[in-house]
């Protein structure tokens, strides 16, 4: 039993140092990570130590939140992280001759190896210091620190076993891909609900508490303040508790171990040319925007740039008019809307970073600058049928909301200006800078391995592109001349003609670079 | 007549690694012809340059006369090809991957779906053309490869080792397929590492070594009255050590059973 722990934490940490044969940026990364979990183990050791300050029940509560997020936090972050750790994966292992019961405390040795359980384990003992009271309190909470810990251990892996099918399957990969944004933004929640200003904290933190207060971490936390008899029965609960969840996890494991993978047994998808092709003459450009539709529809990536450009402007909109003193101009749901539609045009600015490999078959098709044309054409056109009723509706949403109806149309032909301007850009930006949008996005990256710095590159030229070439009217309307909304989509229209014959001409000389560019491995 | 393939001292590096050192590959037009060289040979950098997928450093590169990179218009006009890796636009169904492919060549829509729909029916794909890409098999995946690179009718076609990884039922749906192209006057070139289907299947070979070509010519020559195999492995200098040095544990019965762990 310790062998094949000892084994397993080995190999962990083989796995961890293997990043540093890596090139500069997965080292930079690996440093990174060291750095941050020292620091989240020493700031968060501090602040559970400093909760003695607090008075007593207050103190409880605050352990029970915490002890809470920290579970769900290791339930869920391995979980948008799978591939992460090569450890996780147990069908990676199920060919070695292991007994189920060895598999299982290597693979909880292995979850106990690094930097990140190492700085729970901080954080979680932080609470011992800073809550429990006298000899009794002391044995309680420690028993109870290491329960916690186990739990986190346990849970985890049972969450990542018994979904490690699901998450082998195509579908099962598509939707944990949109699953995550859900779970970044419901981190902006409480920052969002602080900012309106609902309720006071202190409210807030109780309430919690007392939901939380019969969860198993928040028997532990109880247990370490009672330090009495009944924090001993707590304790043997969540004792049982982990015991139980320990035989689940070999349970889903031995089942996991032995199910093969169904991945490529999939349903037809419906078909149909759609609006291109009803309003299209036939030819390339209908057959770019059939292809991008399809691709808008059922590409996880696509959903994932899509609903972020519409939640990030919603909060921009939220923040920008609870924070404006003395009421809201009308020049407020103008700036809302064309935010929105940069955020939206910003997502083509790097254009076939999401064709990634399979972009070959465009290259072999296109033989002249007037096709690649074509091709930018069809994707703006693409985006644009998206993007216009969605920013038809942030206009009206915007104005009425604000208390200025009258501005709808200022607003709607201000963001079609600015959605103008921004894929003008884009299509400069994606020949200029492609780089690899990786097939399973989080919240940390947006590139390919290696290709960080061209994605932030092409995200800063394309701000700058925007922003510069946004000022001739976005200047001159905030001063007062409303009336040159009107302008702006033929300005808009200008510049993305503009911005499509440069991209075209760029591009097409550069073909074959801008296919390896995006061609990456991921 | 000219030729269909022909390139001049074609160069590519790969920092100080030279992956190609000169090519100068000829392939007869109305040809099946087979590259056939070890791993790292250079054969998928060659026909990548070849076909316009990747710059070359050096040398030149003619399809049909035309010049590759000047003329790409014209060539890519007359060219099919079928990369490895297999990467295609996944999130189409198979029949949209073809209705894109064409249409996007300026093919009516009319006549690609006529096109589409028989080679559907040829490679037998009918029932798996309303599923989307990313849930094909290799073999479905060649196959489809194969459709699109042929939907535009070309005059030569690159695969690049089509037959990797296929299964034998789709395996001779290709070769028939390619039998009857090139029956009809049109070039096939392909790469591949298993001798027996391209001394099968090939009238023309062209061997590479080291990012060299170090024979070519019609197979018969190339040959020189051995098999393709034996011809091969003396060109690139087969096997370099004999197989029986080493290794004498390799199949010995062990004396007992491996120690099974820790008991707990």
């Amino acid at each position: 039993m310790i062998g094949t722990a000892a084994l397993f934490a080995q190999l962990k940490l083989r796995l961890i140092a293997g990043a540093l044969r890596g090139d500069l940026q997965r080292k930079l990364g690996f440093v990174l990570t060291l750095v941050m979990a020292a620091g989240v183990a020493v700031l968060g050791f501090g602040l559970m130590t400093l909760v003695r300050l607090a008075p007593r029940d207050v103190a409880t509560d605050v352990v029970i939140v915490a002890y809470t997020a920290i579970l769900v936090g290791w339930m869920v972050v391995p979980l948008l992280a799978f591939g992460l750790d090569d450890t996780l994966d147990p069908a990676r292992l199920a060919l070695f001759p292991l007994r189920t019961r060895d598999l299982a405390t290597g693979l909880l040795a292995a979850s106990a190896t690094g930097a990140w359980p190492v700085a729970t384990l901080a954080v979680v003992a932080g609470a011992l210091a800073g809550l429990a009271d006298g000899p009794g309190g002391a044995l309680v909470g420690l028993v109870a620190v290491l329960l916690q810990f186990a739990l986190c251990l346990v849970l985890s892996r049972l969450v990542t076993t018994s979904l490690s099918g699901a998450l082998r399957t195509r579908r099962g990969r598509d939707l944990l891909a949109v699953a995550a944004l859900f779970v970044v933004l419901l981190a902006q929640l409480p920052n969002l609900l602080l900012n309106a200003g609902l309720g006071d904290p202190g409210a807030m933190l109780r309430g919690a508490a007392g939901v939380l207060r019969w969860t198993p971490p928040g028997l532990l936390a109880h247990a370490m303040a009672d330090g009495g008899l009944t924090g001993l029965a707590e304790v043997a609960v969540v004792a049982l508790l982990v015991v139980l969840a320990a035989w689940l996890w070999i349970k889903a494991l031995n089942r996991a171990l032995v199910t093969p993978d169904a991945s490529t047994q999939a349903a037809s998808v419906r078909e149909g040319g759609g609006l291109a092709d009803r309003f299209l003459p036939d030819g390339p450009l209908a057959a770019v925007v059939a292809k991008e539709l399809k691709y808008l529809r059922r590409e996880p990536r696509f959903r994932v740039l899509w609903f972020s450009a519409i939640a990030v402007s919603g909060v921009i909109a939220f923040s920008l008019s609870s924070n404006t003193p003395g009421g809201a101009g009308p020049w407020l749901p103008v700036a809302v809307t064309s935010m929105a539609a940069v955020m939206i045009a910003l997502q083509s600015g790097n254009l076939f970073g999401i064709d990634g490999p399979s972009l070959w078959m465009n290259v072999m098709a296109i033989g002249s600058e007037e096709g690649f044309r074509t091709d930018l054409a069809g994707r703006h056109l693409a985006g644009a049928i998206v993007a216009t009723p969605l920013l038809l509706v942030v206009s009206v949403a915007a104005s009425l909301f604000t208390g200025h109806p009258g501005a709808i149309p200022l607003a709607f032909l201000a963001a079609w200006g600015a959605l103008g301007v921004g894929l003008g850009v884009g299509a400069v930006t994606s020949v200029v800078i492609p780089y690899t949008v990786p097939e399973r996005m989080n919240a940390f990256t947006g590139a390919a391995p290696g290709q960080g710095g061209q994605a932030f590159a092409s995200a800063m030229g394309a701000f700058a592109g925007i922003f510069a070439l946004s000022l001739p009217l976005a200047i001159p309307i905030a001063l007062g001349l409303g009336w040159l909304c009107a302008v702006a989509p033929v300005y808009g229209l200008l510049v993305e003609t503009l911005g499509r014959r440069l991209g075209a001409t760029i591009g097409f000389a550069r073909m074959p670079e801008l296919v390896a560019a995006v061609s990456k491995p991921t | 007549m000219t030729d269909a393939v022909r390139t001049h001292a074609l160069l590519k590096r790969y920092g100080p690694q030279v992956a190609v050192a000169g090519v100068d590959l000829v392939v007869p037009a109305g040809s099946f012809a087979g590259l056939v060289g070890p791993n790292g040979a250079g054969k998928t950098t060659t026909l990548s340059m070849v076909t316009g997928l990747l710059r070359p450093d050096g040398g030149r590169a003619e399809v049909g006369g035309l010049d590759v990179w000047r003329d790409q218009l014209q060539v890519k006009a007359r060219i099919g090809v079928l990369p490895e890796g297999l990467r295609l636009f996944e999130r189409l169904s198979g029949r949209e991957l073809l209705l894109y492919c064409g249409r996007l060549r300026g093919i009516p829509r009319a006549d690609v779906e006529r096109r589409a729909a028989e080679l559907l029916r040829v490679m037998d794909l009918e029932d798996a053309a309303g599923k989307l890409v990313v849930d094909y098999s290799t073999g479905m995946r060649k196959k489809i490869g194969l459709a699109a690179a042929l939907l535009h009718n070309p005059a030569v076609l690159f695969l690049d080792e089509p037959f990797e990884g296929v299964d034998p039922v789709s395996a001779s749906t290709l070769t028939e397929v390619l039998r009857r192209y090139t029956a009809s006057g049109s070039t096939v070139i392909f790469s591949s590492h298993v001798m027996d289907l391209v001394e099968r299947l090939c009238d023309w070979v062209s061997v590479m070594s080291g990012g060299r070509i170090v024979a070519q010519g019609p197979i018969g020559e190339v040959r020189g009255g051995h098999s393709l195999n034996e011809a091969f492995l003396r060109l690139v200098g087969g096997p370099r050590t004999g197989g029986d040095a080493g290794l004498s544990w390799l199949g010995a019965q062990p004396a007992s059973p491996p120690a099974s762990g820790e008991e707990g």
